[in-house]
């Protein structure tokens, strides 16, 4: 029977996929897509039964977690295990990765026909999500930040999977280096808490830091260096500015990077590293919680003026990744886990919606789209609902985890943070209605290519669809009674909580409200964008300013190159005069041009005559001679 | 009996000038001839120690004969590389070759 402590094998199954595809990738029929494919819906159905075993002990009472895994370093005093830990929150996590990625594998092969590079693809996909489920299962921080450091290196290999268009390598380097920035801090924050605690072991180190090993300022500053690699990865204000430009690769990475690996992997990490944020003094749940709220204000109102359909997308994922944040900071890893799970499924779906009218089409701006609704009427409902649920209406996904979030802030008694959120649950609401009005509703824009839209094949519809209903029946997993019947032991509060579990209450108050609220956005998103859209033309010239501010994104790209022109290429100027000068001309050739001085002077010597040279040996000779005599008389 | 002396000066008198040829000429073959004066001025000085210190025994003049043989191979040798010199430079002078050098 298969059970937690096989839990290992998930990642271990599309690693071996990737390695057989480096090695033997070109022999394999079809370049071996149909053994990624296989090894990543193996993994789902592993994960199946490992859920099923989870559930099992859950009925049988206290349970905390399942170790597996083998040793990897041991030396005297330091040891790290390459070891893995099953329990409920990572169950949380890997069921996204698992399932939403399975169903991206499978669209992929749809997508990706016909790519010259068709197998390297499969490749670097299954490292990535072996990658991930590595993240996500492992027990200590060291072979968390490796698969950490593998998960971005993934990511710059698929965005850059396009290569050979300038835009597309730019991005890849930008999304590299970005969150490298980030993880430095998370590196300096591993360090910090082994060199107290003395292990990289997770559930020693919380361990270490409830009975007190750490000072109060100590821990605060190791959190919040955990939290800055949080920030690179999940792209959050201020580093979220490589995420938008990770458009640039093929849309089932998209879709992989922003649903189930990659951007999620920082708001797991901080609700994985939650006891210790607790521990540490308040101002470290502070800091997650104002970035979270930046992050949110500044994504969802970018959004408002993009007009790359895909982009659109990637800020209301920053807009998610900032609400999750919000809920870390309110101290609710319930909610933010529940956003996530449900936001993996409906995100996917928005992603590989649109991937289909990419396909369809080979647009992807807005100004050439417009009226698809009528030519692809499977694409358009998925791609609705997905609105919707990121939207947050009822009865969608998005709903039942915003509303969550909003509790988790109301209960914080941060007035800022409730302020905030409800004003977010109107922009998103306002740009999903205006990206599915300007896609699927109206004219189109461009005639050509609305004549020759048309539905995708079935590999790539069927995953949409299996990902619509996800996207409509995954939150009401917050229902005690849904996750009973399904053997979780109750809804989301009672499976994946820190302190306590706790029971999900109707919202009321929420429920109706954001209800509200969000269809009067999205009928202001139908009147501004509808039809011909005058009057978004008019509202862009009536608030110019603010438009130029949204369009050129806070001038935040402006700023970082500014800084990497001004600064980063003078300061690099100093440097490189330093070493070309000072290393180089005087040190290096100077030590060198000295020893050939010295040869120079030397070579003299050698002349080559025999005369002189039995002249030296007489003289030599002599002179011997005459020491001997003088020291002898 | 002649004494000693007078052998050493001789001995010293014939280094002396085959040093003087070594340093002084330019010609391969001249500078071989004056090492083997320089070796022969040893060889004076063997046989004369060797009469005057012991007079029954041979051991140094044995000596002077494994010199004298030595010799005779090492200018065999020299003489073929200042063959072969001339041979291939057309001159014997010992100023002209100094291609070796660094």
């Amino acid at each position: 029977m298969v059970g937690m402590e096989h839990a290992w094998v998930l990642p271990a199954l599309p690693f071996g996929a990737f390695v057989l595809l480096m090695l033997a990738g070109r022999y394999l029929p079809r370049r071996g897509d149909l053994l990624a494919v296989g090894a990543m819906a193996a993994s789902a159905v592993l994960f199946s039964f490992v859920l099923a075993d989870l559930t099992d002990a859950l009925a049988h009472g206290e349970f905390q977690g399942v170790f597996s895994g083998t040793d990897w370093l041991k030396f005297d005093t330091f040891h790290v295990r390459l070891g893995f830990y099953f329990d409920r929150l990572a169950a949380v996590m890997l069921a996204v990765v698992t399932y939403v990625g399975t169903l991206i594998f499978v669209y992929s092969m749809g997508y990706m026909k016909g790519d010259p590079r068709y197998g390297w693809f499969f490749a670097a996909m299954s490292l990535f999500a072996a990658s991930m489920m590595t993240l996500v299962l492992a027990d200590n921080l060291l072979l968390l930040y490796g698969a950490w450091e593998a998960v971005g290196f993934c990511s710059y290999l698929l965005i850059g999977f396009w290569h050979e268009r300038r835009p597309a390598a730019e991005a890849a380097k930008k999304a590299f280096i970005t969150t490298r920035i980030g993880d430095v801090g998370f590196l300096i924050g591993i360090v910090l808490l082994w060199r107290e605690a003395g292990t990289f072991n997770l559930q020693e180190i919380f361990r270490f830091a409830q009975e007190g090993g750490y000072s109060t300022p100590y821990l605060t500053l190791a959190v919040l260096l955990l939290f800055a690699g949080a920030v690179g990865k999940s792209a959050q204000f201020p580093l979220h500015v490589w995420l938008p430009d990770a458009m640039e690769g093929p849309t089932p990475v998209s879709a992989l990077i922003h649903a189930a690996t990659m951007v999620v992997a920082g708001v797991y990490m901080v609700a994985r590293t939650m006891p210790l944020f607790q521990e540490a003094d308040p101002v470290a749940l502070d800091v997650v919680t104002s970035l979270g709220l930046t992050t949110v204000v500044l994504s969802a109102t970018i959004a408002l003026v993009v007009r790359d359909v895909k982009r659109v997308i990637a800020y209301s994922t920053i807009n998610s990744l900032g609400l999750m944040m919000v809920a870390l900071g309110a101290g609710s890893v319930t909610a933010a886990m529940f956003y996530l799970f449900v936001h993996g499924f409906f995100k996917a779906l928005l992603f590989l919606a649109a991937g289909n009218v990419l396909h369809a089409t080979d647009r992807q701006t807005v100004d050439d789209l417009g009226g698809l609704a009528r030519k692809m009427p499977l694409t358009a409902v998925a791609f609705g609902v997905g609105a919707l649920a990121m939207a947050g209406l009822f009865p969608f996904a998005g709903f039942w985890a915003k509303d969550e979030i909003l509790v988790a802030a109301r209960e914080y008694h941060n007035q800022v943070a409730v302020a905030v959120l409800w004003v977010s649950v109107a922009l998103a609401a306002l740009y999903m209605g205006r990206l599915y009005t300007l896609v699927f509703t109206g004219q189109p824009r461009d005639r050509h290519v609305w004549e020759h839209a048309h539905e995708g094949p079935p590999i790539m519809v069927g995953p949409v669809l299996l990902l619509t209903l996800g996207a409509v029946v995954t939150g009401f997993l917050a229902f005690d009674q849904v996750g009973e019947a399904l053997g979780l032991g109750g809804g989301i509060g009672q499976f994946v909580y820190l302190e306590e579990p706790h029971t999900f209450h109707m919202p009321w108050g929420e429920a109706i409200g954001s209800t509200l609220l969000v269809v009067a956005s999205l009928g202001a998103a139908w009147a501004i964008w509808g039809g011909k859209g005058e009057l978004a033309v008019q509202l862009g010239k009536r608030l110019q300013p603010l438009y130029l501010l949204l369009w050129n994104k806070y001038y935040m790209d402006d700023l970082y190159q500014w800084i990497v022109n001004r600064i980063v290429l003078a300061g690099g100027a100093v440097v490189a005069w330093f070493d070309r000068v000072v290393v180089n001309d005087t040190g290096v050739d100077g030590s060198a041009g000295l020893t050939a001085l010295g040869g120079w002077l030397m070579r003299q010597l050698q002349t080559g005559k025999l005369p002189n040279y039995a002249l030296a040996i007489a003289t030599g000779a002599a002179v011997i001679g005459a020491v001997v005599l003088v020291s002898r008389m | 009996m002649i004494p000693v002396q007078h052998f050493l000066l001789l001995g010293a008198l014939l280094f002396s000038l085959g040093v003087y040829g070594v340093l002084s000429r330019r010609n391969a073959v001249l500078i071989i001839l004056s090492v083997e004066l320089m070796l022969q001025a040893v060889n004076i000085n063997l046989v004369a120690f060797a009469v005057y210190l012991a007079p029954d025994e041979f051991v140094g003049l044995i000596f002077a004969l494994f010199v004298i043989a030595v010799a005779a191979a090492e200018v065999g040798l020299a003489l073929a590389i200042a063959l072969r010199l001339f041979r291939n430079r057309t001159t014997a002078n010992v100023d002209e070759v100094d291609s070796l050098r660094w």
